[in-house]
């Protein structure tokens, strides 16, 4: 039986295995948590969404870094082998990481993008195909700038270190602003307040805070 | 990827309208976290997913490949 991996806790930690029925495979520093998996088993939305709840159960118990989704292992040599070449790397992450976790703040637009579903509309010439695409382009852009705007708005507000923010603007068309926060546990009451006060400011679009979560956008990969 | 339906026009529209929380974790579980590379990824190409936005499914096959996997 393959092995899915889960997620990376302390070597001291790796006794959590057992109430979760997942597999744990040791390092000297680190353990690697991983749930059997047939190899041939195909994934989808709700294999995606079973990772996320056992990450959370570890991470509700001890301090983890999440496994992005995905990589399945041989057997438990196959695992330890590629631990080892990373151990001390993932250490230094759960000392770092361990005993904080991530919050994602989402602005999604509160009106649609028309514009950008009208596309697939056939225009009447070539010069009205050019110049929807221009007005496209300048609301996309406008749309960029207060997204923009929105951010500074959220970092002045929430007064996290910039260290401890991850953003990205427009990633898709009902998303603004997609942001994770990398927080203690005793921020996060504080850091809700203020989010709330800032989205009854902000008329264009909705604010949500979802979380926490193990760190999975601070846990880098290399 | 292959024979999944990739309905371009259906996503396109969806991704304006779907649950915004439930792609921001799934981009989370696709593309972010810490990764030591197995001898097999599994690829993520179910219908449900393509109908939560090509965006994030395209974005996270594109990290796993990125990661010398096959997909």
């Amino acid at each position: 039986m393959s092995l899915l991996l889960r997620a990376i806790v302390a070597a001291e930690d790796a006794g959590v295995a057992a109430d979760l029925g997942l597999r744990s495979v040791s390092g000297t520093r680190t353990a690697a948590l991983a749930a059997a998996w047939d190899a041939g088993r195909a994934a989808g939305e709700a294999e995606l969404l079973d990772h996320h709840r056992v990450v959370q159960a570890v991470f509700e118990r001890v301090p983890c870094l999440p496994a992005r989704f995905g990589s399945v292992f041989a057997d438990e040599e196959a695992l330890h082998a590629r631990l080892a070449l990373r151990e001390a790397d993932l250490a230094a992450q759960l000392i770092r990481l361990g005993h904080r976790c991530e919050l994602a703040i989402t602005c999604a637009w509160r009106e649609p993008d028309v514009l950008a579903r009208a596309t697939s509309v056939p225009t009447p010439s070539g010069r009205a195909y050019l110049e929807r695409g221009l007005t496209q382009m300048r609301g996309e852009r406008a749309r960029e700038r207060r997204a923009e705007a929105i951010v500074a708005r959220l970092l002045s507000e929430l007064a996290i270190e910039p260290d401890s923010i991850r953003h990205r603007i427009c990633p898709r068309p009902a998303v603004a602003v997609s942001m994770s926060a990398l927080v203690r546990r005793d921020e996060i009451d504080g850091l809700r307040s203020r989010l709330e006060r800032l989205g009854a400011q902000l008329g264009d679009v909705t604010t949500v805070m979802q979380g926490p979560w193990a760190p999975y956008t601070f846990a880098v990969s290399e | 990827m292959a024979g999944v339906p990739l309905r371009r026009d259906v996503v396109t529209e969806q991704a304006t309208t779907l649950d915004v929380p439930l792609v921001e974790l799934v981009d989370r579980l696709l593309n972010r976290g810490v990764v030591l590379t197995g001898e097999v990824t599994i690829s993520v190409a179910g219908v449900d997913l393509i109908y939560l936005g090509l965006s994030v499914v395209l974005s996270g096959v594109d990290t796993i490949r990125r990661h010398g996997a096959d997909v």
